[in-house]
């Protein structure tokens, strides 16, 4: 019976089929505020979920000079990574598996996770991946600095009292925003977490930041040989991966157990979750043109990381 | 026979060894390959044997040469004396030795006078087994002295090589700065205690804390760190391991940096006792910091497989000298934990460009490309050696350096010192580098567009592999499983150099155990990573997404069905497969001139191999080849082009010519010992 229960936490909720569930709302509904801010009409909001099930349907093609394996097993890798990060990240006071979750964990669990999609955009051998690749890299490279710090900081300001002087497992987190009420009111995290807010775009790879698809410019860059199930995969791991990062946001400063009462707090948990993509992916998505890749690298190493530093320097002056 | 044996006779068998193959190398192939496959084994053998006693039963052995046992608390003659410390180093040695020596049999057959590269590999191996295993402060030089020359040849050994001689001659020059200030080291401490033994030193400095002995540590420590490659010696090393053999790179890299790293846990744990101060801590971490962060981004700009390596090699090293020189249990375990899978993962890196070399003929990056088609195996292995150093979970890299990251920041908590956060991020940042290089060398070696002229490049044969192999599955295993090597032999190995006054006992005392099975005691609390129950998830959600997978195409027609659904419908086939594949044969560019031409492609072409943007360029990264691919040479140029000040000032930095390297030796020597003397 436990381990039944265990595998409807996996693979269930708040697992698997949640985790899905929750990236193709969040995404359709991206698209639609998107377009309602730019007064169109926009897609229903299951779009991406028929995109998804188009794309299943169509044939898969391996191009000449790719390396099979790689090619089509990176994608299916990825995804699964992607929802084993899921896992660490409690949502609403479930934690699907009792093994720990560290926020550095799921920093490298996250690296893997783009790794995947690099390796299998370099196994395509096209030289619109290599571009894309390169640039999704520069990305990595642009917003893992302040969110390193984001990171540390957290963790500090959640530790300040403990005896370790630091706490990196989520469910340390959890349990000091129980006690003490969400982090993101005591001033000294705010500037963490607005950095924050600016990291979830670019790590999910949404639209001022999606250097490395720029549609116009490489020809979806990375997916530019991809087709088909595979296609499929690295767009719903692009889904699940918004939803990802919005959950951790919430978790990190905002906290879980609302109520006590299980079903409310679900809901606000994916209100919640719905308001961080508002502020962080649509907003910016809806007003700004896409940046070139070294202005993004700019960005990240001067605002966010300053936004960031400045977060862990109050945290760490005890304020 | 009796434990205390196993240690000399190690050494005995790789320095006869070389003696044998010297003498008879020449007469037999045969026999002159059995002579090294027994002097690489048998020490291995011996050092797996001592594991029991001396890791798990906490024993130290000590051995008096000649049975000069000391008189009273004087030690006269030379003793070798290991604890956990000195075997855990000796485990890490005998395997490169092991695996270097195997993958020397196929990797070198194309060489000539053979039994002169046996000999000199013995002799080294020899004198890094020694250097680790020894009690005696002078027999140190003596080792690093053998180890210098041996590895100084080696890299010339192909003196044909383009740069092997200027490498092997930088070597020599630079690096005799270090053995030079290890001598004077050891001159001004015999001056002082009037004895070269290791343990009756330790048991004497701390009564004897004068500026001699502080001049002592600087002189020591610099020497160490010249033998680690550390920063400022990085060019160096870049150098020589570029045109070494990749078995001898393997052992530069892997081990002979470790001995460096292996000193200076001696010299500030055992001898000293002084890491505890906090002057001493942040001056060896902020050395190892600095290499780090350094290292990683000139790996950025390196055109050669094995150079860029060769940069990351030392930046792994920074790490472990950060982590050693914080000087808390957690740090000191994992800095060793790092050391051990950095001669694991890095050694099996160096190997995979010994096979791309041995195929290809080739270890340009600019070059090559798409080899993962013609060696499927060795790619495989360099995906799990890049993993590895990446620290990507669950490969072993990820382990060592969560915790490091753990480990600084806990000090900086501790201590209250900015510096050590600071260490912390950097340390964070440069594994995101790390990974970014990596994914350049994955990209223009094993994936990408195969040039035409590797066409007929085939898989090394499977004697190359094996050793590959070994240490690929030492390294998963050691990811794997982290906790148990924790405690079998990273834990022990802390614990002996935490316990200062255990090693003295152990060689002027009764010779008997002090502190079995000890453990380093530190606690993990602030973090979590269970690497079993993690892959156990990732199988469960696997298996449901292959399932979902399996029951969501049954229902799909196959495309064949779906092109004859098309031809009966009249429809035309130009998105069906063959017109696909068609496209995808377009890309390549020795494709005669079609209508099917893909424009941007030759745009591209053009912009590679045409003039230079002086704004991207390269500069002081090797040679450059003719033709780059895209993702070749400048993957990188968005960062490259914001950091492009920083990256002038390295190219002025490494001009290549040896008497500035010569002249950064000096000037570190002169920044260690003033810093020594006004803090220490």
């Amino acid at each position: 019976m436990q381990i039944l229960i265990q595998l409807f936490h996996i693979l269930v909720f708040p697992g698997l089929l949640f985790d899905v569930a929750m990236g193709v709302l969040l995404m359709g509904l991206n698209n639609k505020l998107v377009a309602r801010m730019q007064n169109r009409v926009g897609p229903p909001i299951l779009q991406p979920w028929y995109d998804f099930l188009k794309c299943c349907g169509k044939e898969t093609i391996i191009p000449a000079r790719a390396k099979r394996a790689v090619f089509l097993g990176s994608p299916y890798l990825g995804f699964v990574l992607l929802i084993s990060v899921s896992m660490f990240i409690p949502f609403a006071g479930f934690i699907p598996v009792t093994m720990g979750s560290d926020l550095v964990v799921i920093l490298y669990l996250l690296t893997f996770v783009s790794v995947c999609e690099i390796l299998g955009a370099a196994s395509s051998g096209s030289p619109f991946a290599g571009v894309g690749l390169s640039r999704e890299m520069v990305a990595m490279i642009s917003y893992e600095l302040p969110f390193v710090l984001v990171i540390l900081t957290v963790a500090r300001a959640v530790g300040a009292d403990q005896p370790s002087g630091a706490v990196f497992s989520l469910e340390g987190i959890l349990a000091y925003q129980e006690m003490n009420g969400p982090l993101l009111f005591s001033p000294a995290a705010i500037p963490a977490a607005i950095a924050m807010l600016f990291v979830i775009p670019c790590e999910t790879g949404m639209h001022p930041f999606d250097i490395a698809e720029a549609e116009t410019e490489i020809c979806e860059g990375m997916l530019a040989e991809y087709s088909g199930t595979p296609l499929a995969m690295y767009r719903l791991t692009h889904m699940v991966k918004v939803y990802t990062m919005s959950s951790l946001f919430v978790a990190m400063f905002l906290g879980n157990r609302f109520t006590g009462i299980v079903p409310v707090d679900i809901l606000i948990g994916i209100l919640l979750c719905i308001a961080v993509m508002f502020i962080s992916a649509a907003l910016p998505h809806a007003v700004c043109a896409r940046l070139k890749v070294e202005q993004v690298f700019h960005f990240y190493w001067t605002v966010v990381t300053g936004f960031a530093l400045a977060g862990l320097l109050l945290v760490w002056a005890g304020v | 026979m009796n434990m205390e044996h196993y240690p000399i006779l190690a050494i005995i068998s790789l320095f006869l060894g070389a003696f044998l193959v010297a003498l008879f190398g020449r007469l037999n192939k045969v026999l002159r390959n059995l002579i090294v496959a027994a002097a690489v084994t048998i020490p291995l053998c011996l050092m797996i044997a001592l594991i029991a006693p001396v890791m798990i039963g906490g024993q130290v052995i000590g051995y008096w040469m000649g049975n000069w046992a000391p008189v009273g608390p004087w030690a006269i003659g030379i003793g070798l004396e290991v604890d956990a410390l000195s075997l855990f180093f000796g485990l890490v040695v005998t395997i490169a030795v092991f695996v270097s020596g195997l993958y020397s049999f196929t990797y070198m057959n194309r060489d000539d006078s053979l039994e002169n590269y046996y000999t000199l590999f013995l002799m080294l191996s020899g004198s890094l087994l020694g250097l680790v295993l020894t009690g005696d402060l002078f027999n140190i030089f003596v080792m690093i002295e053998i180890m210098t020359m041996t590895a100084v040849a080696l890299t010339a050994f192909r003196v044909d090589y383009e740069g092997a001689l200027e490498g092997a001659l930088k070597y020599m020059v630079v690096g005799s700065i270090g053995s030079t200030s290890v001598l004077v080291g050891i001159a001004m401490l015999y001056s002082q205690l009037h004895t070269l033994n290791m343990a009756q030193i330790a048991a004497a400095l701390p009564d004897h804390q004068n500026l001699v002995t502080v001049g002592a540590f600087a002189f020591l420590f610099l020497g160490f760190s010249t033998k680690a490659f550390l920063f400022p010696f990085h060019p160096l090393a870049a150098d020589a391991h570029a045109v070494a053999p990749a078995s001898i790179s393997l052992m530069i890299s892997g081990v002979i940096t470790k001995c460096g790293v292996y000193g200076i846990i001696r010299l500030a744990y055992i001898l000293y006792q002084n890491i505890n101060e906090p002057a001493v801590s942040i001056l060896i971490t902020g050395f190892g910091a600095v290499s780090c962060f350094i290292c990683v981004t000139m790996a950025f700009n390196q055109h050669d497989f094995k150079r860029l390596l060769a940069f990351h090699s030392i930046s792994q090293v920074g790490y472990v000298i950060t982590a050693v020189g914080l000087g808390t249990a957690l740090g000191l375990s994992a800095g060793l934990y790092h050391a051990m899978n950095h001669t694991l993962f890095k050694g099996l890196l160096f190997l995979c460009a010994g096979a791309v070399q041995y195929a290809t003929g080739s270890l340009d990056l600019g070059r090559l490309g798409g080899l993962a088609k013609k060696m499927p195996k060795t790619c495989a292995l360099f995906l799990i050696g890049a993993a590895s150093i990446s620290g990507l979970p669950p490969f072993n890299g990820f382990f060592s350096k969560w915790m490091i990251y753990q480990a600084s920041f806990e000090k900086g908590l501790d201590t209250g010192n900015f510096f050590y956060i600071v260490v912390c991020v950097v340390c964070l940042l440069s594994s995101v580098l790390t990974l970014a290089s990596f994914v350049k060398v994955a990209q223009s070696v094993f994936f990408g567009q195969l040039q035409p002229q590797f066409e007929n490049t085939k898989e090394v044969p499977l004697t190359m592999r094996i050793p590959m192999w070994i240490l690929a599955v030492l390294c998963i295993l050691t990811g794997v499983l982290p906790w148990e090597v924790l405690q079998k032999l990273v834990g022990p190995a802390a614990a002996a150099a935490l316990n200062a006054a255990g090693y003295i006992q152990g060689m002027l005392g009764s010779g008997a155990a002090a502190g079995a099975g000890a453990q380093a005691a530190f606690s993990m609390e602030i973090g979590f990573w269970g690497p079993v129950s993690w892959l156990c998830l990732l199988l469960i959600v696997s298996c449901a997404v292959c399932l979902v997978a399996v029951l969501g195409t049954a229902e799909q027609k196959s495309p064949e069905e779906r092109h004859e659904m098309d031809r009966r419908a009249g429809r035309t086939a130009a998105f069906t497969r063959d017109g696909f594949a068609d496209a995808g044969r377009i890309l390549k560019p020795a494709e005669k001139e079609g209508h099917y031409r893909n424009p941007v492609l030759s745009g591209t072409t053009l912009t590679f191999t045409g003039e230079k943007d002086p704004k991207y360029e390269n500069f002081f990264s090797g040679e450059e080849s003719e033709y780059s691919q895209v993702g070749g040479g400048d993957l990188f140029w968005g960062f490259k082009t914001n950091w492009r000040h920083y990256f002038q000032g390295m190219r002025r930095w490494h001009s290549g010519v040896i008497n500035d390297y010569t002249r950064y030796g000096i000037v570190a020597l002169a920044f260690v010992l003033l810093y020594a003397c006004l803090f220490l």
